[in-house]
């Protein structure tokens, strides 16, 4: 293919897509209620039985229906869009928060009396019971001091599963569930119970043979349902019902045959998960390259393009019927209820060819014209990568909702490598929810997305000897305090031995979480379709993944930099500021006599993202702590079976840096009290004033090699500044310079212009269908609150 | 030796093919009454005053041949990799001649596409000297008629005419018109200017559809702006302006691109 055609949506596909963007996001209360009767039948069993057969119970309970518009079947609530509830992994703030989920400023839902009552009725036997309640109680004091003053957040990690994978979705094609079916029996009847280990395993296996079965008369119920409507449809969609009868008889159990059978089996698989988990980002894989065979093979079979086209819109339209309600807290880190369901393509083949192919193009196309915040698309950059398709992604990423992202091949390949990974199993990476990256299949959970540390809130502590400057909390050994500083090295020092405490609470509370996780939430599906778990005998958290590297998030890695270039430049070089006069202006948020002086020097000191290596030194400085820190480190998975078993580090940040700059006092680098902090590694709001190619350069001095797990930048371009070809053509040369040159990790772009996101401020109704670009996700800009809302529009617009 | 420029503009797109630096000079021996960098005119320091904080900045600054190609060097990769290079613009580049030699021989030195974008009004050897060094010129004609271009610019266009017949011949040559409202964007005058840049066999003409990207600058200034309530004019209502002129024989188009 030469060029890229977005086509129109199919009368159907428009109507449910139109549905969809007027479904009112819901709670649903279904799951809670058959899980806590699984619970309390199976008291006795072991965990993994007993998480089996809670899945069994909502499987074979919950409501289902088909919508009228769909080829592809399968609810993960009682309506599209509504949020289940997960009781086993957190209850206080749903019970907390019930009355108040239809009045938040952003990620509304709409909640039913009965839906409460139901909750409430349910609540005490959750009381004590919960990952929450057990991880929280298990974690040692000095962490539990750290997470209450929510300098270091892991909220989401104990109230919610895991995910942040790719399961084998190529093998569940190829083979069918049947096929890990037999490998499990074939595993369970070899077992010698005599042996403790053999002991434990047969529990494991059992667990997943009660879960298949469920799977499979979960999608016999779709099958008879599908039946039963298609007797009183018309004679055309009766047609359509019967085939999909037919596919959910055999699918997923069996392997596939043709493209609607391969995409329905995906679904039933990647629904299920998330019905099993209410883990986020659980992501697609390489889409285009293990779906390929199913198109070619119906393609030959005589299904037409269009027919095609209308299967992958109707997924990724399935895609935006998922949901996830995190507490009002929690929603602040993760904004406007993303679910983060990447989908990746493009890239290299594993014999190093280019991997796109006539399913990539589609995928981009129907993506393009589907235009909504799900599924999230990523494509694999790398060098060879065609003109024509560069062109095509640049073409999407006009329109303006944040997609595609790149993710660089020249780079992350070679990085996962140094990270223990096999050569062909790194030319098969994908993207994971946002920026990072995993192998799919083979890697454990949350290649990123444990903790987020706060590291301007850090250099605070560290300036005023480890006291917390919030709540006068010791949080960790001090060296002093800023006014005793005298060089600059000093406060180099106090930088580095804070943070590297704060790195180790860190870990302590992300391994005491995975403790608990381990204990009490396995997920049997998801652990199935991860490779060794089977041969292995054991559980994702047990340490049942080929590869399990984990990185965190960090908020203000640019705020850092800016800040340590402004002490160095006013306190310490030039001598205009007197320490004193700083630090009695950053507590009082510069309200004292000569505050607007000294915020006005900081601000004009060098700031990150304009290539000046003055500054961009010092973040690189900074970071290194981290770097240095983190790799000391080990998951709970070390030495149990994994490859790796270690931290990576990765520069993610969601949405957190509004929440967290919220928390954060006045920095050195002239930020005021409660201002955003920047994102991933992307620099400060509207301090990268030198344009692209000098945020590109500043971003590339990162040690990007060794940040495996993902070197986050968001740019924001004005649309009117991509309208000739010839802009079109300077983006593409300047994306793969930093690509190919730089050797960049990401970028993501939105391109919807300051005065449209202004007026969707004003009249929401007018911009329903108005996606923006967070970090690392696409949504909605009207789920958004205010704040957030308003971050993204002060971030810097590079002019083309 | 040293040069007083205004703004050095990373990832500058529409002065010439590829990814850009700018280099902006201080000083011009034109005054044109729409100019859009109206500091670019003294050759001396001045400061912008933000009309809404009062903050006062100082506009102008001297650099050594070091100190610009410290800069340009930063973003050599995008060059290479998208055809791009340096562009001398201004004010009057020509105003700084010896400097802007000496500039091009350490971009050369580093193999970098030069382009000077100049309006061309000095004695044609001064001229010759520096466009003899670069890849791309870009000239600009203000007006065909010598007493309508006093009137916009306040100087003559006979040289500039001069300069522009000969550089037509002899460089790679790009003529840019800047079309005014109610100072040459009538049809006639589009008559008038295909004539002319048909008969010097200019092998390539812009259409700069006239903007208001400078009124702010003017405000910082404490300066009256002529074309102070002036609409911007789009691309598009140049197009019958650019098919008469393309009528005559001339490869015209609209915008910078």
């Amino acid at each position: 293919m030469e060029q890229i055609r977005i086509k129109k949506l199919t009368d159907r596909m428009n109507q449910f897509r139109e549905t969809l963007l007027d479904t009112r996001q819901n709670v649903c209360s279904e799951r809670a209620l058959w899980t806590t009767k699984a619970y309390k039948e199976h008291e006795m069993d072991q965990i993994v039985l007993k998480r089996a057969y809670m899945l069994k119970e909502v499987l074979a309970h919950m409501s289902i229906y088909i919508e009228d518009e769909t080829l592809l079947v399968g609810n993960q609530a009682s309506s599209n869009r509504a949020a289940p509830i997960f009781p086993e992994y957190a209850m206080d703030w749903v019970i907390r928060e019930l009355d108040d989920f239809d009045k938040r400023n952003g990620d509304r839902f709409y909640i039913t009396e009965e839906t409460k009552e139901n909750l409430r009725e349910i609540y005490p036997y959750w009381k004590g019971r919960t990952l929450q309640d057990k991880a929280y109680a298990a974690y040692p004091e000095s962490a539990k001091l750290i997470y209450d003053l929510g300098i270091i957040r892991n909220e989401g990690n104990i109230t919610s599963g895991d995910a942040h994978l790719a399961v084998d979705y190529e093998g569940l094609l190829k083979y069918g569930l049947n096929h890990y079916r037999h490998r499990t029996e074939e595993k369970l009847s070899s077992l010698d119970l005599t042996v403790f280990d053999d002991m434990k395993r047969s529990y494991f296996y059992q667990a997943i043979l009660i879960v298949l079965d469920s799977v499979e008369q979960f999608a016999g119920r779709y099958a008879q349902l599908a039946e039963e409507k298609a007797a009183s449809a018309t004679p055309a969609r009766a047609a359509e019902l019967k085939e999909i009868a037919r596919i959910c008889r055999k699918v997923p159990m069996e392997p596939a045959a043709s493209f609607q059978e391969a995409l329905q089996s995906l679904w039933f698989v990647h629904l299920i998960l998330q019905i099993e988990s209410n883990g986020h980002s659980l992501s697609f894989g390489r889409f285009d390259q293990y779906c390929l065979p199913y198109y070619e093979m119906s393609r030959q079979d005589g299904m037409t393009c269009e027919a095609a086209e209308e299967l992958l819109v109707n997924l990724w339209l399935k895609t935006m019927t998922i949901n996830k309600v995190r507490s009002s807290g929690h929603s602040k880190f993760a904004a406007g209820s993303p679910m983060y369901q990447n989908v990746t393509i493009g890239g290299q083949t594993t014999d190093k060819k280019d991997a796109v192919n006539e399913l990539s193009w589609l995928v981009l196309e129907t993506v393009a014209a589907t235009h909504l915040p799900q599924p999230n698309l990523s494509v694999r950059y790398f060098s060879r990568m065609s003109q024509p398709f560069m062109d095509a992604c640049i073409t999407v990423i006009k329109q303006g909702f944040g997609m595609p992202a790149f993710n660089n091949d020249e780079i992350i390949i070679p990085a996962l490598m140094a990270q223990g990974v096999h050569e062909e199993d790194a030319y098969n990476y994908s993207a994971i929810g946002c920026v990072e990256v995993g192998v799919p299949g083979k890697w454990g959970y949350r290649c990123t997305g444990m903790s987020y540390l706060n590291f301007p809130k850090t250099l605070m502590t560290a300036l005023n000897d480890g006291v917390d400057l919030n709540t006068g909390e010791k949080i960790c050994t001090g060296t002093g305090h800023f006014l005793q500083m005298e060089s600059f090295e000093d406060v180099l020092h106090a930088w580095d031995q804070a943070a590297r405490q704060l790195i180790k609470q860190g870990v302590i509370l992300d391994n005491c979480a995975d403790m608990v996780v381990e204990q009490e939430v396995p997920d049997i599906l998801c652990s199935t379709l991860v490779a060794d778990c089977i041969q292995r005998g054991k559980h994702l958290k047990e340490g049942g993944a080929v590869y399990d590297m984990i990185s965190q998030l960090q908020v203000g890695v640019a705020n850092l930099g800016d800040s340590l270039a402004a002490l160095k430049k006013n306190v310490y070089e030039n001598q205009v500021i007197s320490r004193k006069d700083l630090w009695d202006a950053l507590v009082s948020d510069f309200q004292t006599p000569d505050g607007a002086r000294i915020q006005k020097l900081l601000l004009d000191a060098p700031k990150y993202g304009n290539d000046d290596d003055y500054v961009d030194e010092l973040v690189v400085k900074g970071y290194d702590t981290y770097l240095d820190e983190i790799k000391k480190y080990k998951n709970t998975r070390y030495k149990r079976g994994v490859i790796g078993g270690q931290y990576f580090p990765g520069t993610s940040s969601v949405a957190a840096n509004i929440a967290q700059g919220a928390s954060t006092p006045a920095t050195p680098d002239g930020r005021r009290s409660g201002e955003p902090l920047a994102e991933g590694c992307s620099p400060q709001h509207a301090v990268d004033v030198n344009g692209p190619t000098s945020v590109f350069k500043s971003v590339s001095k990162l040690k990007t090699k060794e940040i495996a797990g993902g070197v986050l930048l968001n740019q924001k371009v004005s649309p009117s500044m991509l309208v000739e070809k010839e802009d079109c053509l300077k983006l593409s040369a300047l994306l793969r310079t930093f690509f190919d040159v730089l050797k960049g990790y990401h970028v993501q772009y939105n391109v919807v212009s300051k005065e449209t996101m202004l007026d969707a401020q004003v009249h929401p109704e007018k911009h329903k269908d108005l996606i923006v670009r967070v970090a690392g996700y696409s949504t909605f800009f009207n789920l958004l609150s205010t704040a957030t809302q308003n971050d993204i529009i002060e971030r810097t617009e590079q002019n083309f | 030796m040293n040069a007083f420029l205004f703004n050095i503009q990373k990832f500058s797109v529409h002065d010439g093919p590829g990814i850009r630096t700018s280099i902006f000079f201080k000083g011009c021996n034109l005054r044109c009454r729409w100019c859009a960098n109206p500091e670019s005119q003294c050759a001396e320091p001045q400061t912008f005053t933000n009309t809404k904080t009062g903050e006062v900045s100082p506009v102008g600054k001297a650099y050594s041949i070091a100190d610009i190609m410290h800069e340009v060097l930063k973003d050599k990769a995008f060059y290479e990799h998208s055809g791009g290079g340096v562009t001398l613009t201004g004010g009057e580049v020509f105003l700084q001649l010896d400097f802007a030699l000496e500039l091009c021989a350490a971009l050369q030195k580093e193999k970098i596409h030069i382009a000077i974008e100049t309006a061309g009004a000095v004695p044609l050897p001064r001229f010759q000297s520096l466009v003899g060094q670069v890849d791309l010129i870009y000239m600009d004609l203000k007006h065909y008629n010598d007493q309508k271009h006093k009137d916009g610019t306040g100087i003559s266009n006979d040289q500039i005419l001069q300069n522009m017949a000969w550089a037509a011949r002899h460089t790679n040559l790009i003529v840019r018109i800047p079309v005014i409202p109610g100072f040459n964007d009538r049809l006639e005058d589009a008559k008038a200017f295909g004539t002319l840049l048909a008969q010097m066999d200019v092998p390539q003409v812009q259409l700069l559809p006239f903007h208001q990207m400078g009124d702010q600058k003017y405000n910082y200034l404490g300066w009256d702006y002529a074309y102070a309530n002036q609409k911007a004019l789009t691309k598009e209502a140049l197009e019958p302006f650019r098919e008469i002129i393309a009528n005559k024989g001339v490869n015209v188009k609209n915008g910078a691109n």
